[in-house]
């Protein structure tokens, strides 16, 4: 099976990483840094915020379920019916949204 | 002047075990009298006390080990073994939080509609942001894994580097899961699925965050001269206590965000 030109310095650095005692050992870490973590970061970056592009505006349609929205207790804070990182477009109260779609 | 005949630390008397204490006494009677009698001033001062209480003890063990030579090998082994307790009681704390959601999320209930996710409960795409986030502490343990390297080679610049870039890493997953609790379409309060949701990864951030901090103490240890090439175990305790964070995010992410979608 022929591997990629990357692929293969990859395992070439692994090798020396786990041959090597102390030497070598934070220059490969820091090649992993630059070639592995930051470009996976990068892709998922941008996969994220396309997808984000990609979506639909619609509040989802209110349904008074009698198992969502708990209010067996009142929060402690505000008025006691909002939760702590409420959103008024994306979170409906026990009666419905607050805020008509946008 | 009398010398100790052996390579233990008879640790000077303290104040702060009882700080501690009384801290813990005054954040948790605290909270009850927030939720019954609606006044903070308790909690606030049991929360004040606790930051006082961290920072002097953990000044004065930099100061024991870093200072004073009281950190001998069968010290730092002790020290080794305590950071490994410690790090295992969180895993069990963790696991408890796991069951509860596989409790639920296993067998739903008819209440939830039979299902899961629940009847009404819109879920987050794991492959928009929790997977970036994935990403992101991955990528933490890679370049908290090149500080490392960089401590024990003498690399003071790439220590001060890679160890400033691991904390900035931990700082964008933060932001980005805060991001995520605001755009969520739904709340803790929404059934078990809330509740586990926001229990599990809200515990989980709170951990990222006393990590970040934990590493952003390293780091300017670090810049203080305070490790050598062969002693820094401060550090390796921060490291093992990040890779710990990162662990329970990938059992979060497989079992609620993707699994449980």
């Amino acid at each position: 099976m022929s591997l990629s030109p990357a692929a293969l310095a990859a395992r070439r650095v692994f090798a020396a990483a786990s041959h090597s005692s102390h030497e070598g050992g934070a220059r490969t870490w820091k090649i992993l840094t630059i070639v592995l973590a930051f470009p996976g970061v990068a892709v998922c970056m941008a996969n994220a915020y396309m997808k984000m592009q990609a979506h639909s505006h619609e509040q989802p349609e209110f349904v008074p379920y009698p198992h969502l929205r708990i209010r067996t207790k009142r929060f402690p804070w505000g008025d006691g019916n909002h939760s702590l990182f409420h959103n008024t477009h994306t979170n409906a109260l026990p009666d419905g949204y607050e805020s008509s779609h946008h | 002047m009398a010398h100790q005949a052996h390579a233990y630390h008879m640790v000077d008397p303290s104040p702060w075990p009882l700080t501690g204490a009384i801290a813990a006494l005054l954040m948790t009677s605290g909270l009850a009298v927030w939720f019954h009698f609606h006044s903070t001033t308790l909690m606030i001062l049991g929360t004040i006390l606790l930051l006082l209480t961290m920072f002097q003890w953990w000044r004065d063990v930099v100061r024991e080990g870093t200072f004073q030579g009281h950190h001998t090998p069968p010290v730092q082994k002790g020290l080794r073994y305590g950071m490994i307790l410690f790090i295992t009681s969180e895993v069990f704390f963790f696991l408890g939080f796991f069951w509860a959601f596989y409790h639920s999320s296993l067998a739903p209930t008819p209440e939830l509609g039979g299902c899961w996710p629940p009847t009404g409960i819109t879920t987050l795409d794991p492959f928009e942001v929790p997977l970036l986030n994935t990403a992101v502490l991955l990528a933490s343990g890679v370049t908290v894994t090149w500080a490392h390297h960089s401590i024990m080679e003498g690399e003071r610049k790439q220590a001060i580097q890679s160890l400033a870039l691991t904390i900035a890493l931990g700082f964008y997953f933060t932001f980005l899961q805060a991001m995520e609790y605001y755009e969520a379409p739904f709340t803790i309060a929404d059934g078990v699925y809330g509740s586990t949701f926001f229990v599990a990864t809200g515990f989980h951030g709170l951990h990222v965050i006393i990590g970040s901090m934990f590493l952003a103490v390293c780091l300017l240890r670090q810049i203080h001269f305070h490790f050598t090439s062969e002693h820094h175990f401060g550090f390796e305790a921060a490291a093992w206590y990040w890779h710990f964070v990162d662990v329970v995010w990938l059992f979060l992410y497989i079992s609620i965000y993707w699994w449980g979608s």
